[in-house]
């Protein structure tokens, strides 16, 4: 029995060297050391031994249990190996493919300028509000101090509406020249103090690389007691620092609105050449990016505020020039052809 | 307007360089959007003496010339014959550049050496004779640039001058600025104007009817004229400006207007009947055929100038042909009047008409400025035209305005601008604007404003005008106190902000749309039911669109997407992926009134799908867009706003394909459609098939919308899965049966997903595999496999008895 043992231990050695891969080691596994296998089957003639005999041949029989394990373990072992060297030397992958296609949208150039926009006067305090586009003339020109024949109008070609269902007289409906409307149904909406911006769309009879008929503006209005022309420039530069960044100045130049007094232009420095002069700024070193000025007493007065009590300022930009400038547009028009390859530029 | 720099200083000892000058205007207000310099053409360009003239040797048609260039003599080849010795000439010297690109340079023509060129007048640019050289005064100095010697050394200023700012559309204008701004007094004389001893009064007769159009109407009369060309210096003047040289007549009356921004009217005294002028409304059916040789017929409200009979002259606004100055003219009248800026206005509107005069009159002309005109005119035609002036000016001025007083408080300047002023400086400032100190009240002055300055009506003007003048630089910034409370970002905000993220992940691009759009897609693409497509949808409509393809309002974002894709596909897209966000516009019968909008704007989320679901690549398949991608999207919007999966209904309703096409719907809100475009719709617009399409309602949204969910405790107990399959009729819903397992199964059911549809064999046709994947699960204990065996088929059950399903397993 123990010259079996041992025969079941050389003949073990001599198969697993010759097993190639993980399926034989197991089946190895269960011829020798299974329920039924070949050890279990000479141990099972044990019974028949005398005590001595038995304790003898049993550990025997342990020793040579313990071999065959050890044995098919580091069959395993070096199987598994095998395979894994053999995974690791196969063929590489063509990394140079393109990686699986993922939906990926993008924000139009517009949409997404004038909420970078809002976001940095949400930082200053400023709420956003908003009015309609089908206006009265009585609150996109009268009530902004701006009369009908005045040659302010000229500034602003206007499309009219043709509105015979609405209760509004005829010749008094158009789309809005500007957000600026927004600054009276602010003030009538709600009590001093304000302080809002208003963006949306805009029209004027126009067309060409640098005037789209409808156009994006936002507005800004701040009304309290007592606030002054400095005020206005430090809130107006605070933006620019916050929306184009640290570098860039601001310089004011006197303008005329109806619907402000004093009234000025902000200028901010070219980014493009940091104020040295290019084609972009027309070597001037400035760009002109809003009007601005301190509300005309009348204005508050259309509005229902009292303009012996309060002053304010108020200023209105352009979204696409904006947009224009900080990404290298020079039509104004591809902004809204919505080409996709131009979409997904941005 | 053109500002000439030489004639500036007419009116000006001194002027800073043309740069400087136009930087000081424009931080001052008046913007100089460009300065031009005529002379720089010329450079290189002197003057000339011909010294002597010898035959060329070799060609008949050339002389050999000597020249005194004023730096030495020089030998120049010429072509041109109609010279003698002694000419003055223009020589364009050796790397001096013509203004067509000709660059001289050192020639030997046919032997001869040649150091230069004389110029004929076209060569130079300056007229279009090329007959011959252009032969100068005898009076200049060989040597002498060109340019200077033809009054060209010039700057000419572009200025942009906004429309409150008529007092400085003309020289004097512009020149009592700069005399400000360099703090030095202005040069301006009153005319001198040689009158004969005979009475203006006797010659004409000026009535104004209307006082309201007409505020000032001054004339004179210069008789014995003999109409000719201009002088030089004022042609050279005129077209500086801009202003093309008619005759010395009418270049006067230009030049004045330029000078002192008055515009003026030369009548042809001979031609008024009755030497009379009557200012009135036009009568019915009055014509006048005007400058430009057109025939108008006159409008109740135009304001006229006539004689005894007829119209002769647009008040203020253009002149009348059968008046006009011709070379067989006179006598003249000369209007300088001043007009009401509206009646103008509205006048130069309706012809259609935009003149230099109606450009000043709409934005207000100094009264005082008339008389001051005409005089300036007449002494310039007694000097230039061999006029023959009446004694006396003829000036009717009914109502004569009362001088602008504005009370200005004490320390009102500082207390606007955030700045301290002195108020010595405000009163210094203002002083020289014109503005006369009338009063000191206790704690403020009145201001008498000048006549010129139509604008100034307030005290904020007065602020504007010191700020300008000091220069809006000196003003400090600082940061106003925040006085209120901050308040929430309304909720809109951010459901816009996640409504964008959303489909951005989901691979749409955003596109921005004109609000007008073709009439003739409205009634293909407005939604309503599905009987009315195509018939006429009530809009809101231009007037006056650009374009017909631009004259009506959208009324569903779908009028601005479909054009969108059929560009891209235009372009060669295989796959389309678009949104907007933005508003369509609906008629609103109670608009209009108080502040309530004219129309209703609702904000939607319009989108559209089609083609291939992702761009071609080697790892997508060929799938393209169906109803499913559109709705998926929908859902995606929703999942991020927090709101519950809506639930939908097929529907019957434009521009959708009947068979494709559902209302979503949350609890009671409606949110909007989506579904397939109607295949008519596609043919008619020309559009391919398959696009997918949804419309939802921002505010819907945001009634929907959990942007702060409170947590739903997560349930610790193991979960038990099990299928469902159910052969059903196509028709069979599987939210239908979704909701009977759901109902049948109660709270052990936690889920219920649709994870298969099957149709084709071994199915029999019409009908269809729908399988579910349903999860148990208890909130308070582990659930026993007999509990959900149970369970399950008592669902099954149910469904079976409910839906006449066949059950598969
Ligand atoms: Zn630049």
């Amino acid at each position: 029995m123990r010259d079996r043992l041992e025969g079941l231990l050389t003949s073990a050695r001599e198969e697993v060297r010759r097993a190639a891969d993980a399926a034989q080691v197991e089946t190895l596994r269960v011829r020798y050391l299974g329920r039924k296998g070949e050890l279990a089957q000479v141990l099972g003639g044990m019974g028949k031994l005398s005590p001595e005999d038995r304790r003898s041949v049993g550990e025997v029989a342990n020793r040579v249990k313990a071999e065959l394990e050890a044995l098919l373990a580091g069959a395993v072992r070096a199987v598994e190996e095998a395979a894994l060297q053999a995974e690791l030397a196969g063929p590489p992958l063509d990394v140079t493919l393109p990686g699986r296609q993922q939906p990926s949208g993008h924000r139009h150039l517009v949409s997404r300028t004038l909420e970078d926009v809002i976001r940095s006067f949400q930082r200053l305090g400023f709420d956003v509000f908003t009015g309609p586009e089908v206006e009265l003339d009585a609150l996109n020109f009268e009530a902004l101090n701006i009369p009908a024949d005045h040659p302010a109008r000229d500034m602003q070609d206007t499309f009219y509406v043709d509105a015979p269902w609405s209760k509004a007289p005829a010749d008094q409906v158009l789309l809005r020249t500007h957000t600026s409307p927004g600054q009276i149904r602010a003030m009538r909406s709600r009590p001093p103090p304000l302080r809002i911006v208003v963006p949306g769309k805009a029209y004027r009879v126009d067309s060409d690389a640098t005037h789209t008929p409808m156009f994006h503006q936002i507005e800004g209005l701040l009304v309290d007691r007592g606030i002054t022309f400095a005020d206005l420039k430090g809130t107006l530069t605070a933006f620019v620092t916050s929306f184009f960044g640290a570098d860039r100045k601001t310089r004011f130049r006197p303008s005329y609105f109806q619907f402000t007094e004093p009234s000025a232009e902000m200028d901010v420095s070219c980014g493009t050449c940091a104020g040295k002069g290019c084609r972009v700024c027309k070597f001037t070193g400035w760009l002109e990016i809003l009007g601005c000025g301190m509300v005309h007493p009348n204005v508050l007065t259309a509005g229902g505020y009292d303009a012996s009590q309060l002053t304010g300022f108020a200023w209105g930009m352009g979204v696409e020039r904006i947009a224009m400038l900080r990404h290298g547009l020079d039509d104004i028009r591809s902004l809204f052809e919505n080409d996709i390859r131009f979409l997904e530029q941005f | 307007m053109k500002v000439s720099r030489n004639w500036l200083l007419d009116l000006l000892a001194t002027l800073p360089p043309a740069d400087a000058l136009a930087r000081q205007l424009t931080f001052a207000g008046l913007e100089v959007e460009a300065v031009e310099f005529p002379g720089a053409r010329l450079a290189g360009v002197v003057v000339a003496r011909i010294i002597a003239a010898d035959p060329h040797p070799d060609a008949s048609k050339l002389s050999v010339t000597q020249v005194d260039s004023g730096a030495g003599q020089l030998q120049i080849v010429c072509g041109a014959k109609n010279f003698q010795v002694g000419d003055l000439v223009p020589l364009a010297t050796v790397d001096a550049v013509l203004p067509d690109g000709t660059k001289i340079a050192r020639a030997t023509l046919r032997g001869v050496d040649s150091e230069g060129m004389l110029c004929s007048a076209r060569e130079l640019g300056l007229a279009d004779d090329a007959a011959g050289l252009l032969l100068l005064p005898a009076n200049l100095t060989p040597g002498t640039p060109l340019a200077e010697a033809l009054g060209l050394d010039d700057a000419v200023l572009e200025m942009n001058v906004t429309p409150n700012r008529g007092d400085a559309l003309s020289h004097l204008g512009v020149a009592r600025e700069v005399s400000v701004l360099t703090g030095q007094a202005l040069r301006q004389k009153a005319p001198e104007v040689p009158e004969t001893s005979e009475d203006v009064h006797a010659a004409a007769r000026v009535r104004v009817e209307d006082a309201v159009g007409c505020r000032r109407f001054a004339a004179r009369v210069v008789e014995g004229i003999t109409i000719g060309p201009s002088p030089e210096w004022l042609v050279r003047r005129l077209q500086a400006c801009g202003v093309r040289s008619i005759n010395n007549v009418v270049d006067i009356t230009n030049y004045v207007m330029l000078e002192l921004g008055q515009p003026l009217h030369a009548f042809d005294l001979d031609r008024l009947s009755g030497a009379q002028i009557v200012v009135r409304r036009a009568r019915a059916g009055e014509r006048l055929t005007t400058l430009d040789g057109k025939d108008r017929a006159l409008f109740a409200e135009d304001l006229v100038v006539c004689d005894a009979e007829r119209p002769k002259a647009l008040a203020g606004t253009f002149g009348g042909a059968e008046s006009e100055v011709s070379q067989g003219t006179r006598r003249v009248l000369l209007e300088g009047a001043n007009w009401d800026p509206v009646t103008v206005r509205r006048m130069a509107r309706r012809h259609q008409l935009h003149t230099e005069a109606s450009h000043r009159f709409e934005r207000g002309v100094d009264v005082a400025a008339g008389p001051a005109g005409v005089d300036r005119a007449a002494a310039l035609m007694a000097e230039l035209a061999g006029g023959a002036v009446r004694r006396g000016r003829i000036d009717v001025y009914p109502a004569p305005a009362a001088a602008t007083v504005v009370r200005l408080e004490t320390g009102q300047v500082s207390r606007l601008l955030g700045a301290a002023v002195a108020e010595s400086e405000v009163a210094r400032i203002l002083s020289a604007l014109g503005f006369v100190a009338e009063m000191q009240q206790s704690g403020a002055t009145l201001w008498r404003v000048p006549s010129w300055r139509v604008d100034v009506s307030l005290p904020e003007d007065l602020v504007e005008e010191v700020a300008r003048i000091r220069g809006y630089d000196t003003v400090p910034a600082t940061l106003p106190a925040l006085t209120e409370s901050l308040k929430p970002e309304p909720l809109a905000v951010e459901v816009e902000r996640r409504v964008r993220n959303a489909l951005a992940g989901a691979g749409f691009d955003e596109v921005v749309n004109y609000s007008f759009v073709d009439p003739v897609l409205l009634p293909q693409v407005t939604e309503r039911p599905l009987e009315e497509l195509g018939t006429p949808v009530e809009a809101v409509t231009l007037k006056n669109p650009l374009s017909p393809q631009q004259s009506v309002m959208r009324t569903s974002l779908f009028a601005s997407l479909l054009p969108n894709l059929a560009h891209n596909v235009r372009q060669g897209q295989e796959s389309v992926r678009l949104y907007e966000l933005g508003r369509v516009y609906l008629r609103d019968p109670e608009g209009g009134v108080g502040l309530r909008p004219v129309a209703r704007e609702p904000v939607r989320v319009g989108g559209l799908l089609w083609g291939r679901r992702l761009p071609r690549g080697w790892t997508g398949g060929e799938a393209v867009n169906d109803f499913y991608d559109a709705k998926g999207a929908v859902e995606a919007v929703l999942r991020a706003l927090g709101a519950p999966t809506p639930s939908a209904r097929l529907i019957r309703r434009a521009p959708y394909h009947p068979r494709a096409s559902a209302s979503l719907v949350s609890g009671e809100t409606v949110l909007g459609t989506v579904g397939e475009l109607h295949p008519a719709v596609a043919r008619a617009l020309e559009l391919p098939k398959g696009v997918q399409l949804f419309e939802l309602d921002l505010e819907a949204l945001v009634r929907v919308a959990d942007v702060v969910p409170r947590l739903r405790a997560l349930n610790r107990f193991p979960a038990v899965l099990r299928d469902l399959a159910v052969v059903v009729p196509e028709t069979e819903r599987a939210e239908d049966i979704r909701a009977v397992i759901q109902e049948v199964g109660g709270p052990l059911v936690e889920e219920v997903l649709v994870f298969d549809v099957y149709v084709g064999k071994p199915l029999p046709p019409g009908r269809k595999n729908l399988a579910f994947a349903l999860r148990y699960r208890a909130p308070d204990r582990t659930l026993k496999d007999d509990e959900v065996q149970a369970a399950h088929a008592h669902i099954v059950e149910e469904v079976n008895r409910r839906l006449g399903a066949e059950l598969r397993t």
